[in-house]
């Protein structure tokens, strides 16, 4: 049993940690491509990444050219830099990586007596460290090793919250955060792709589609399941209902249903809240379009958006926004 | 380390040296060892300590501060030492000191004796604003209403002398664990040699302490730490006290009355809380009680308190007794109550509210300090020789205006102790804050946290006004 307060702080310490470490990715993708990839792809890496957050990018939209030649390198390289900023140090952002450290830290900062020092600690120095630099520091040497960095710390983190924190309630609530949240970040990129792939006539499977199994850490994976050539259909099953693949949405959502199972009965809608979780969980691989196209594929991914944010609600009903009137007395 | 330069003047006491410059029996080990370190093994030792508080977010936030809202507090890595005889002489003096202050309470929110007797002057307890009279005939359990007391002590070269009693919320046991903690790995053999008295159980005692003032019948109580939240300077404190003593850390809106019993809310229903560690002011406590604005608090907290549903500790209405105007006559009451005579002696203080004292006071303002009365933290502080005209004037305005708003005392010659500045040694003002806790009996772990003000040449400690800390080496027998 833990405060209700404390389980919110847990929740959300996870979700802005997955959230920055998922920005980190993508971002660290994003700036290796503007060493040596065409125009046409550096656009379609910004709006992937802008799309799947639901957020404008700040100046003129990112446009798609008829054709090669009407791309202009140095615009989209100084733009570049623009969007690098706005999407990591810019303090106005409530998107960007700093935002979302400083919100995880802040979370961290209020249950400090409920985390291990050692998550703390870690958690701490990875603000500190990032807090000291600017865009025109990473700018200058190789970004992509700098949200690399981030990424890793973030990583590491990980794995000393994993190894050193009791598996209490406050544990559960953390690990929830991380699940829901890797879940509703990977229906948004994969929703974000199908969309983009449908607007950019000059949309490469062999090029879009391997960035965004990079981006997923699932080069590996996919090769040792299908070969080297890249099909869409086989990149977006992969992601989404691959059981061994660390970071698919099968495995986040199964990671909720299970961390929601050893949770405590809440005084609110659990048994509801359990059940979404198993049936989100469930339609990644029973339900998942058996002959799709990709907009089949499309409509499956809104309605699990919807889901998840229903789940979110119903993890609040349960544990924190309950009615004190009429709930139990322990 | 390099005492070359290090300044010795007759008048001040030297917590390390002798006047005559030989380091005092119970210093020459340390001194002697940091004698032996190089400015690179002393500047390593020194960022040692540091970067354990940057890493471990030991931080303090200062009030009116536009940036860097959390703020590391500066530890200077040269111990100060006590030894065991010096101790004893505190331990013994503020144990009466607080058996005297917990009488005084029960009196004054009772048949108020000493104010009939004429001990203490009526106007000054019942005119003092943090007199509560709604808890007058509520009793505290075991009678204790000031269960954690934060006393701040300074030595001249007639002893220690208490300054103030901090009875309502005082801070700092934090960071005498955390300097403990950090200093001790850096000259770990020195440590080891000097047999200094450990102060890690802190925690132990103040869990101990809370549970023997728990409602009657609690016996295996539920204990919560109440703070004002994440934006408190003391936040940090909070957390880690939470943590020692296995208690929630509450924010008023976890915590819901009914019945005249104290429920906070969890992720599996409501949970009963017996015993409330609060550092939230009186004010903010009950806004059915307090001030109604209050955000911070628990509407009906107050009414559990009187039912004997919740222990509050400190007592509501505590403040009375750490009062700058009721402060004089302290030791009066260790008289009265005790038939005792105290044991450490307070500063001489002008109460302004008498007229011939206001005089005194506004007639002497480049020699004393001004104290207002219901400041704290080394806001609301006239250091006599060291203001401008432009603020005596200003402060005496403000004294004549209300006069009961201040008291005055003379400058104090704060002892010195060698701190490591600059790559050299080099003598700072240190005062000292042990921490008293009273439960069934009165408790103290040897040490405590020693503020230091960094500044060269000043008198101010309080880290809110650029002061440092130091750990405290009390020496076993």
């Amino acid at each position: 049993m833990i405060l209700s307060r404390n389980a919110e702080d847990l929740y959300w310490m996870g979700r802005y940690l997955e959230r920055t470490e998922h920005l980190c990715r993508l971002l660290s993708c994003q700036v290796e491509t503007l060493v040596d990839r065409p125009v046409r792809e550096i656009n379609f890496g910004w709006r992937r990444i802008y799309d799947s957050m639901s957020r404008r990018p700040p100046g003129p939209a990112i446009y798609f050219a008829a054709s090669d030649d009407e791309e202009d390198d140095d615009y989209t390289l100084a733009d570049s830099f623009t969007l690098a900023d706005d999407l990591t140090f810019e303090p106005t952002n409530p998107d960007a990586v700093r935002s979302g450290l400083a919100r995880a830290r802040e979370n961290a900062r209020q249950v400090r007596h409920r985390i291990s020092g050692e998550t703390w600690t870690c958690l701490n120095e990875t603000w500190l460290g990032f807090r000291a630099r600017t865009i025109d520091q990473i700018w200058k040497a190789a970004p992509e090793a700098f949200y690399v960095g981030v990424a890793h710390e973030l990583n590491t983190l990980a794995g000393v919250a994993q190894t050193t924190m009791y598996r209490d309630e406050g544990w559960r609530f953390l690990q929830l955060g991380r699940f829901t949240e890797r879940a509703q970040l990977t229906i948004a990129l994969l929703l974000a792709q199908l969309s983009l792939v449908r607007v950019e006539p000059r949309a490469s499977v062999e090029a879009d589609w391997s960035s965004l199994l990079r981006i997923c850490q699932a080069v590996d994976a996919y090769a040792q399941c299908h070969g080297v050539e890249i099909v869409a259909d086989r990149v977006l099953d992969l992601l989404a209902g691959d059981v061994l693949l660390p970071r698919s949405l099968c495995r986040a959502l199964d990671g909720a249903a299970g961390t929601l199972d050893a949770a405590a009965l809440g005084p609110g809608p659990i048994a509801e809240a359990r059940q979404l979780a198993h049936d989100l969980a469930a339609t990644t691989r029973r339900r998942w379009p058996r002959q799709p196209t990709l907009d089949d594929r499309a409509d499956r991914l809104r309605h699990m958006q919807r889901e998840c944010r229903a789940l979110h609600d119903l993890v609040y009903a349960a544990y924190i926004g309950y009615e004190a009137e009429g709930a139990p007395v322990r | 380390m390099d005492f070359r330069s290090y300044e010795l003047d007759a008048a001040v006491y030297d917590e390390m040296f002798l006047p005559d410059g030989t380091p005092r029996e119970h210093s020459r080990a340390l001194h002697d060892t940091l004698r032996g370190l190089s400015a690179d093994e002393l500047a390593t030792i020194q960022s040692r300590v540091t970067r354990s508080f940057v890493s471990e977010g030991i931080t303090f936030t200062v009030y009116g501060s536009a940036e860097a809202e959390e703020r590391i507090i500066p530890i200077d890595c040269v111990p100060r030492i006590l030894p065991a005889a010096e101790w004893q002489l505190l331990e013994t003096g503020l144990t009466q000191r607080m058996r005297a202050v917990n009488r005084f309470l029960v009196d004054v929110y009772g048949d108020a004796r000493a104010v009939a007797d004429g001990v203490v002057p009526e106007d000054i307890v019942f005119g003092c604003p943090q007199f509560r009279p709604e808890m007058r005939g509520v009793r505290a359990p075991r009678d204790v209403w000031a269960a954690i007391c934060g006393s701040d002590i300074v030595r001249t070269n007639d002893g220690f002398i208490v300054l103030e009693d901090n009875l309502r919320v005082p801070s700092g046991v934090s960071y005498m664990i955390a300097n403990r903690k950090a200093v001790k790995s850096s000259l770990r053999r020195l440590y080891r040699r000097c047999r200094v008295r450990e102060v890690e159980h802190y925690g132990r005692l103040l869990r101990r302490t809370l549970v023997e003032l728990a409602p009657e019948g609690r016996h295996d109580p539920a204990i919560a730490l109440l703070t004002p939240g994440v934006h408190n300077s003391a936040f940090y404190e909070h957390v880690f006290l939470a943590h020692e003593i296995g208690a929630e850390l509450v924010e008023g809106r976890d915590l819901l009355t009914r019945n005249g019993l104290v429920y906070m809310r969890t992720t599996e229903g409501l949970r009963r809380i017996d015993v409330i560690y609060r550092r939230v002011d009186d004010d903010f406590l009950d806004p059915e009680v307090f001030r109604a604005d209050s955000m911070l608090g628990v509407p009906g907290l107050l009414e559990a308190y009187r039912l004997g549903g919740v222990s509050l500790v400190n007592a509501p209405g505590t403040g009375v007794a750490d009062d700058k105007s009721v402060y004089p006559y302290i030791p009066d009451l260790i008289r009265y109550y005790l038939g005792e005579d105290a044991l450490l002696a307070n500063v001489p203080t002008h109460i302004c509210r008498r007229p011939q004292e206001l005089e005194y006071t506004l007639d002497n303002l480049e020699n004393l300090v001004v104290k207002q009365v219901g400041a704290s933290g080394g806001y609301g502080m006239l250091v006599g020789p060291h203001s401008t005209p432009g603020q005596r004037e200003s402060y005496a305005a403000a004294m004549r205006e209300d006069p009961a708003g201040y008291i005055s005392q003379p400058v104090l010659e704060l002892s010195r102790a060698p701190c490591l500045i600059e790559g050299r040694a080099a003598a700072r003002r240190v005062d000292l804050r042990p921490f008293v806790l009273t439960g069934r009996e009165t408790r103290l772990v040897p040490g405590a946290f020693s503020r230091v003000a960094l500044r060269e040449g000043s008198l101010v400690v309080n880290s809110s006004q650029g002061g440092g800390g130091k750990d405290v080496w009390v020496l076993d027998e």
